[in-house]
């Protein structure tokens, strides 16, 4: 480990000594990254799970059901990857604005689902229209919570309107 | 000689006013406690709604989790696997010269794939 002399007390663990550039190896084949951050996969979480369930559920157990799932489900892994691009770059392609709005508003909103339901509206309305997708909550009765009046629904009504 | 006794006034003395004049003011304590009971059942009902829809929100956000996480995975799963490879090939080069080492020889007997205890890397600062 060299260490600088201007600095003394620099860290020894800087992220250019941890790295691997080593890619991976040529038999194994290649397939593009997700890339999206958090909040524009939570997002798109339900319409990546609307589309892709049997893919990711074909891999969930594949990767369950042996010891060296890493190894061994690369190929179902790649099928996963793939599909959820496909759903991301669907919306992107048909709803923008829309995804844009909503995911820039969890980025804003911690995250938090309940205090975007504004502009998740026209985000689920606009995926149903154009790529067949919907929001559908598993086990839940009654009205799904992203269609309840909630305290913090009212909230962002009233946010919206002095925004205005 | 004439004796005489003080003796109350002919009628008895007037009442003693032990209790103090005041108004009474308000409701009978039975209805204040109707009040507050009411008041209490009203924030009760409203606490179990907003329970449930936290509750709600909370799953909502789970099963966001568990559609990304396959993705997650997957993608998580192919670092490992570069990782991997990249230590075995190095310590291929290293023990070429040791015909009794076995390449990639697990410690653990659990047939798992572990990260490896002690990763060799080259210093990519100075390769820069």
């Amino acid at each position: 480990m060299t260490t600088s002399k201007t600095n003394p007390r620099e860290p020894h663990a800087q992220p250019y000594y941890i790295t691997d550039p080593t890619p991976l190896p040529s038999h194994i084949p290649s397939v593009p990254e997700i890339g999206a951050t958090s909040a524009p996969l939570l997002s798109a979480s339900y319409f990546i799970g609307a589309r892709c369930a049997p893919y990711n559920e074909d891999f969930m157990l594949c990767r369950s059901q042996s010891r060296t799932g890493e190894t061994d489900c690369l190929k179902e892994g790649r099928r996963v990857t793939r599909c959820a691009i496909s759903v991301l770059e669907d919306i992107n392609k048909n709803c923008q604005a829309e995804f844009r709005k909503h995911w820039g508003c969890l980025d804003n909103e911690n995250h938090d689902l309940s205090r975007c339901r504004l502009d998740e509206a026209p985000l689920n309305a606009c995926v149903a229209k154009f790529l067949n997708l919907t929001k559908v909550i598993p086990n839940s009765d009654g009205t799904p919570i992203n269609d309840y009046e909630t305290p913090s629904f009212f909230q962002n009504k009233v946010r919206a309107k002095y925004e205005q | 000689m004439v004796t005489s006794q003080d003796l109350p006034p002919k009628g008895g003395y007037d009442a003693i006013q032990w209790k103090r004049n005041l108004p009474s003011r308000g409701f009978r304590p039975s209805i204040y406690l109707g009040i507050m009971g009411a008041i209490s059942v009203f924030g009760f009902w409203r606490l179990s709604i907003a329970m449930r829809v936290a509750r709600e929100e909370k799953r909502e956000k789970t099963w966001a989790r568990i559609h990304i996480l396959p993705a997650l995975q997957a993608e998580a799963d192919r670092d490992t696997v570069r990782r991997y490879y990249a230590t075995l090939e190095r310590e291929k080069a290293i023990m070429k010269d040791h015909p009794d080492w076995v390449d990639g020889k697990p410690v653990y007997h659990d047939g798992s794939l572990h990260s490896p205890t002690f990763v060799i890397l080259e210093d990519t600062k100075s390769a820069r």
